[in-house]
């Protein structure tokens, strides 16, 4: 195009990238304008049956959440779910990564059935457990059990058995990821640590302490942050499984927003509760984000 | 003896091995292998005690699934399922086209150029993938009523946004910033205009790329329960939600939610095996290559 000038040129690249982004923004203000409506509502007392009643309430609903037992409740159980979560499945997972490093024959089999799971739809991998867990005698896994000499448990329908029912459905799902990202780190590690600590003879152990945990920190970082993130606001399993019960046990922040705005028609409460939920998973985030800093450093350095 | 003693351990390791490797595969395959027996048994069959392996298969879940032949006696649990799936396959495939058609030149963009505020952006788009999804549900729900967007194809194409888009904008990015700048400085330095550049180098280099993207975000759409348990309606479920519909008040239809679950992740099955190098990458937005 010769009619263009290097200067024609120019401003129009100063604009471009404004251009090309212009569909997409337009639909993340779509996303953030029901967001700010919802900060809104959280400042309100919209009660969908009763209209006639709106009324801004400044912190009100934020306030009555203190004195709300289950509010404390809940946020405890979602704090400490998560906290189990990832180190349940983080652990393992490093476990089962650090396994299939190993060059254990049939490695890639297991490698392809792994990655069965994780693309499933939570709430589909609920039910399938649920079918499994279904009543204390005739469900297969308590059968299972019978023949170690244990059980059986009521799965879904004892507040322990509930608790423990959501990890085991959350880590059949999720387990493969952290699996995976490890395994990946571990495969992409360099080889010249691993031959100097050879030649000085150390153990398998001190290796595994002193130089693989080490360079693998930021994969770890990065698996804690994504299932983190994810444990903290897990709400298909919940809802295809105990729907929050037994006596609430099992009912997170997520799930109680979700009551109080779809149970009890309390979309100001119900609001209030979610946005508690997010101020969470923003600090989670910006800890993770610290340490991911810290990792990523540490390991380039 | 201490070469005997070395063998034995050797043996001991390669048993523990195996051990540990069979039961890695039945904890990852055997619910698979239940829902199939399940989805096959008669409702008799199905809360037997102790729990039926071998048993006389019937197809008639499937029957009732697929051609509406209602067997349970409470008619508050008949779904549409050829619907629900249908809804399925059109939400996932119109969020995607949405998201892909403005998701390449918003990755383009963030990929090569520089402007103010651009990384601010970049994290914005991807902060969207940790937001709690009730944060977006309770005002999107009021919000879709008002404009009579509940219970449409189109309202949930829009609200999945929120899933596909983030994730579309930054694979696509990540497949962009892979291609070397040279490829395009030539093509610059040939006359192309950056609408060339794009369709003529950029668009055709990333095909593998794009296609991925595609792949991954149908199926993280598919995977959507949250925001079509509130904003759909039984004209528009798709088969997450339509799966839980086997589960009322009165029972639960053991047999047709086994086979409604197996129907409903054939897509998936099929589908990770033509992305299976790529999921960990789409699963961390890119992050992990």
């Amino acid at each position: 195009m010769p009619a263009v000038t290097a200067r024609g040129r120019r401003r129009q690249n100063a604009l471009l990238p404004y251009l090309l982004l212009a569909p997409a923004f337009a639909l993340l203000v779509g996303m953030l304008y029901p967001f700010g409506l919802g900060l809104y509502y959280s400042l309100t007392n919209y009660w969908l049956q009763y209209p006639h009643l709106f009324r801004f309430v400044w912190l009100g609903n934020y306030v009555a959440l203190v004195t709300e037992p289950l509010f404390v409740y809940a946020l405890e159980f979602t704090v400490g779910y998560a906290l189990v979560a990832v180190l349940v499945q983080v652990g393992l997972g490093l476990a089962i990564a650090l396994f299939l490093h190993a060059r254990i024959p049939g490695r890639s089999v297991v490698r392809a059935l792994m990655l069965m799971p994780l693309m499933m739809p939570p709430v589909i991998t609920a039910l399938m457990w649920k079918i499994m867990m279904a009543s204390t005698t005739a469900g297969i896994l308590n059968y299972a059990l019978s023949f170690l000499g244990l059980g059986p448990i009521n799965w879904l329908g004892s507040i322990r058995g509930a608790m423990a029912s959501i990890l085991i459905i959350d880590t059949w799902g999720n387990l493969p990821f952290v699996s995976l990202i490890l395994l990946g780190g571990l495969q992409s590690l360099p080889g010249e640590p691993y031959e100097a600590a050879r030649v000085d003879g150390a153990t398998p152990r001190a290796i595994l302490r002193h130089i693989t945990l080490p360079l693998l920190s930021p994969f770890i970082v990065l698996a804690i942050t994504f299932r983190m993130m994810d444990a903290l606001r897990i709400f298909d399993v919940i809802y295809a499984t105990t729907v929050g019960g037994p006596a609430d046990a099992t009912t997170n922040l997520h799930m109680l927003a979700f009551q109080y705005s779809f149970q009890w028609y309390q979309m100001g409460k119900g609001m209030a509760h979610a946005v508690v939920l997010l101020a969470l998973v923003v600090v989670a985030s910006a800890v993770l984000l610290r340490f991911w800093n810290r990792a990523a450093t540490h390991t380039a350095a | 003896m201490n070469e005997a003693r070395r063998s034995h351990w050797a043996a001991v390791r390669a048993v523990a091995v195996l051990v540990a490797t069979v039961l890695l595969v039945v904890w990852t395959v055997f619910p698979f292998g239940w829902i199939l027996l399940t989805s096959l048994k008669e409702p008799r069959d199905m809360l037997a005690v102790p729990p039926k392996l071998v048993f006389q298969p019937t197809l008639a879940n499937y029957e009732a699934l697929f051609l509406g032949k209602q067997r349970g006696a409470y008619a508050s649990t008949r779904p549409d399922f050829p619907r629900f799936f249908l809804n399925s396959v059109l939400i996932s495939t119109g969020a995607v086209a949405l998201s892909v058609a403005t998701g390449i030149l918003a990755a383009y963009a963030l990929a090569r150029f520089t402007f103010p505020f651009k990384n601010q952006l970049a994290f914005l788009f991807l902060s969207f993938r940790f937001a709690p999804f009730i944060t977006f549900l309770i005002p999107l729900y009021l919000l879709f009523q008002r404009l009579g967007l509940y219970n449409t194809h189109l309202g949930l194409i829009l609200a999945y946004q929120l899933i596909t888009l983030p994730f579309t904008i930054w694979m696509l990015r990540s497949f962009f910033m892979e291609i070397p700048v040279e490829v395009e400085e030539a093509a610059q330095i040939d006359g192309c205009s950056w609408w060339g550049v794009l369709t003529r180098v950029m668009l055709p280099l990333s095909m593998p790329g794009i296609a991925v993207t595609v792949i991954l975000g149908f199926m993280f759409s598919w995977n959507a329960f949250n925001y079509p348990l509130i904003l759909a309606g039984r004209q528009t479920f798709p088969v997450t939600v339509g799966a839980i519909q086997f589960i009322s008040y009165e029972q639960v239809l053991w047999g047709q939610m086994a086979a409604a679950s197996l129907v409903a992740i054939v897509p998936q099955l099929l589908l990770s095996l033509s992305v299976q190098k790529y999921i960990v990458r789409g699963l961390t937005m890119g992050a992990v290559r």
